[in-house]
């Protein structure tokens, strides 16, 4: 009787935390993306009060459209780039901060973090301004070595413009990531490397035999969150700073999402590409995952 | 026993995620090509309610009593009408600011003492009320201007009243019939009127006279005057001629339209073909002709290369600040601008500059509209709003409170209104100048065209291939 009871208190001190959350997640996950699942299937202008019933044509539109490719494209390489260069800089500067002891470290680990803090928004304005043309920085500086002065327009190449969007949004990242892996070898014990050391190895060879095994855990959801995050969220730097133009050149499936749904109104068409996004995330997820297991070390 | 509640919550989430897609695979072969299709035409209703979050009556509308009736009186006798019940409109607030409607809604209101007029006025009232409009519950009058608020959508979604009828014998407060103190008139829809121009702006390309003066460069009136002006500003060390490319309806407003009508031996309707959507005004050998136009400034290096990747307050600033001698934009210009005009600066402007020599001037207009809901509820209000704003008494009021020209036929010289507004409206009401009524075109195609002309002003396209692409998105909305 008494195990009972105290079973029933435990089951409803437990649902007091569960129901709420999975309430909210529901309202503001579950329902949205059934929605989103629902208006795919209609051809629907986002305005008006009528709907056509139109079943998968959404989808198959889609796929006919060479900007909607274009837009996948996009979206892998910078998932590409971002996960190359924020975790090559990200993981060097965490190990120069706190395996190469330094004066200056914390001023550093600071410095590195800034762009964290700062809106996407404003990360899209100040690169605006370092690739503009006239009066940009970038052009300013290139001219100091150049007879003429330099005008190329790094936002306007008639294609590959994407490749200049991956420098802000690798230099956004940097920060956030680089705490985690602080943060992770500062886990390490640092008995293993004074041992090492001992044994006579580099710096490299301490690098890969110790903090990479020790950290990968860390290296891992790192680099799914940064395929995720850009995925669905590539949208703002681009928008910010192209509106996926010149020439859709740097569209991305968020950035045509808005313009269908938004400025060409075409609201079906953008919610059957917001399930293309939600298909594509989860299938990357789980893709990434596989391709990233090892065997995990782990300290006892 | 927490086991099985996540079995059963996965359970439940597993089924929603399944069944909407299945719903789908059951009848999915409606062969409508999802995309951009016109089909105004009553479409199934499918689930009208299908309003999201946000309910639909925020400023207690719904109360009115007047059940939508359809009789909504034609003539002019509407304004003597006794009118009463709420009567709500709807009014984006940007460029030309808010001073105007609240003057004349006030205006209207006293006239009208027993009508309670509910404002919906804001910089985002378009997307605040958009509940509304997709729930079958919208305010009376709409005001359409601004972002996500778009007339040619509006009229194929079948949300507005058709005024076609009621237009051809309707007056306003004065006693003139409206469409006679129109300066430009509606567009039409396969003939049909839905929104009413109130608003008459231009576009056009801009210089300073005080550098042109300095300087001795001639300011142009035609293409050839253009381009010998523009090269001597080169030789000078200035870029001749910056657009905004992140924006390209600015280029495509103030160069390439006026320039296929100047091509098409001022007839405009060659516009109006294209924006209906008929692909052989498309392939008139005046749209390529047009385009060669916008060729020749780029091969001849005239184009500011910063132009394709800045936006339209970049493009103005550079412009401000000398860097460029052209500009093409709207007459809102020096108002947008007035806090970055540097000193002696002296607006130069032409509606077009790519007509021969001595060849008509062609001003392509842009305005905002105002149309009334086809589910209003007091559309005899809505009307008699109609013909109060329209009369010849808001012509002026309407230039010296949003700084722009109205569509009012009027003269305004007495008036306070800005002088460059003046000017302007000299300028759209002179015999010799070609007006261009304002043209909607399909969202899709509009795209096109600007991604077109962007490609084409950085040497990716030929105008053939120009054609060719806007060509194959027009079929695709046909």
């Amino acid at each position: 009787m008494k195990a009972r009871s105290s079973n029933w208190q435990r089951g409803v001190f437990i649902g007091t935390f569960i129901v709420p959350t999975f309430v909210f997640f529901c309202i503001f996950t579950i329902y949205p993306v059934v929605r989103a699942l629902y208006y795919s299937l209609f051809d629907w202008s986002g305005m008006s009060e009528n709907k056509t019933f139109i079943g998968l044509g959404n989808f198959r539109d889609m796929f006919r459209d060479p900007i909607v490719w274009r837009a996948i494209g996009n979206d892998y390489f910078l998932v590409a780039g971002k996960i190359a260069g924020i975790m090559l800089v990200a993981t060097f500067f965490a190990v120069a901060l706190t395996r190469f002891r330094f004066r200056l470290a914390g001023f550093f680990r600071s410095i590195f973090f800034i762009p964290n803090v700062i809106s996407v928004v404003v990360i899209g304005v100040l690169w605006n301004f370092i690739y503009n043309p006239q009066i940009g920085f970038l052009n300013a500086f290139l001219s100091l070595f150049a007879k003429e002065k330099v005008t190329i327009a790094w936002l306007g190449f008639a294609s590959h413009t994407i490749w200049m969007l991956l420098p802000p949004a690798v230099w956004a990242g940097i920060g956030f990531y680089m705490i985690l892996m602080i943060a992770a070898i500062q886990n390490v014990p640092e008995s293993f490397y004074e041992a090492a050391e001992l044994e006579g190895a580099g710096q490299w060879h301490q690098f890969s035999r110790i903090t990479v095994p020790l950290i990968w855990e860390q290296m891992k959801v790192s680099i799914v969150n940064i395929m995720m995050t850009t995925l669905n969220g590539s949208f703002v730097i681009v928008w910010i700073m192209t509106e996926g133009g010149p020439d859709n050149s740097t569209q991305v499936m968020g950035s045509y999402l808005y313009q269908m749904a938004f400025r060409q109104y075409h609201f079906g068409f953008a919610a059957a590409l917001g399930v293309l996004i939600l298909l594509l995330s989860l299938a990357t997820t789980v893709a990434l995952q596989r391709l990233l297991r090892r065997e995990v070390v782990e300290l006892g | 026993m927490t086991l099985l509640n996540r079995k059963t919550a996965a359970l439940g989430i597993a089924a929603m995620m399944a069944i909407v897609p299945l719903a789908g695979c059951g009848s999915s072969d409606n062969g409508n090509n999802g995309s951009a299709s016109s089909s105004a035409p009553a479409a199934p209703s499918a689930s009208p309610s299908a309003s999201p979050s946000a309910s639909p009556t925020t400023s207690s509308s719904a109360s009115s009593s007047a059940s939508s009736s359809e009789s909504a009186s034609a003539g002019p006798s509407a304004s003597q009408t006794k009118l009463t019940g709420d009567f709500e409109i709807q009014y984006f607030v940007g460029g030309y600011g808010d001073k105007w409607w609240k003057k004349v809604i006030s205006d209207f209101k006293a006239a009208n003492p027993d009508l309670n007029v509910i404002e919906d006025g804001g910089p985002k009232i378009n997307d605040q009320n958009k509940p509304r409009w997709i729930g079958g519950n919208p305010p009376d009058f709409v005001y359409i201007d601004g972002p996500n608020l778009n007339d040619r959508q509006m009229v194929e979604d079948g949300q507005l009243e058709d005024l076609t009828d009621w237009l051809q014998t309707a007056t306003n407060v004065d006693g003139d019939k409206i469409l006679d103190v129109l300066a430009q008139a509606p567009q039409q829809y396969d003939g049909k009127i839905y929104n009413i121009p109130l608003v008459l702006n231009s576009w056009g390309i801009f210089w300073d006279k005080a550098l042109f003066k300095e300087k001795g460069w001639a300011e142009p009136a035609n293409f050839d005057e253009f381009l010998q002006v523009s090269d001597t500003i080169k030789a000078a060390g200035i870029t001749p001629f910056i657009h905004t490319g992140k924006y390209p309806y600015y280029i495509n407003g103030a160069f390439l339209y006026p320039a296929i009508v100047s091509n098409n031996n001022d007839d405009y309707t060659i516009l109006q073909d294209m924006a209906a959507n008929k692909v052989d005004a498309y392939k008139s050998p005046a749209v390529l002709a047009a385009l060669n136009q916008i060729v020749q400034l780029r091969d001849k290096g005239f184009i500011d290369k910063a132009s394709i990747q800045i936006n339209h307050t970049d493009s103005q600033m550079l412009f401000l600040q000398h860097k460029d001698a052209f500009i093409p934009n709207g007459l809102w210009l020096p108002n947008e601008m007035a806090k970055d005009v540097p000193q002696g600066f002296d607006f130069g402007f032409i509606p077009s500059i790519t007509q021969k020599a001595g060849g008509k001037v062609v001003a392509n207009t842009s305005t905002a509209t105002v149309a009334i809901a086809k589910k209003a509820k007091n559309p005899d209000a809505a009307k008699a709003f109609l013909q109060f704003i329209f009369s010849k008494a808001q012509a002026s009021q309407w230039a010296e409170l949003s700084g722009a020209p109205s569509n009012i036929k009027g003269d305004i010289s007495s008036s306070n209104a800005p002088n460059f507004v003046k000017d302007a409206a000299k300028y759209l009401t002179d015999p010799n100048t070609v007006v261009i009524p304002t043209i909607t075109f399909n969202a899709d195609v509009d795209k096109a065209m600007q991604d077109a002309t962007d490609a084409l002003t950085i040497g990716k396209i030929t105008p053939e291939e120009w054609v060719k692409r806007v060509t194959d998105a027009v079929a695709k909305v046909q």
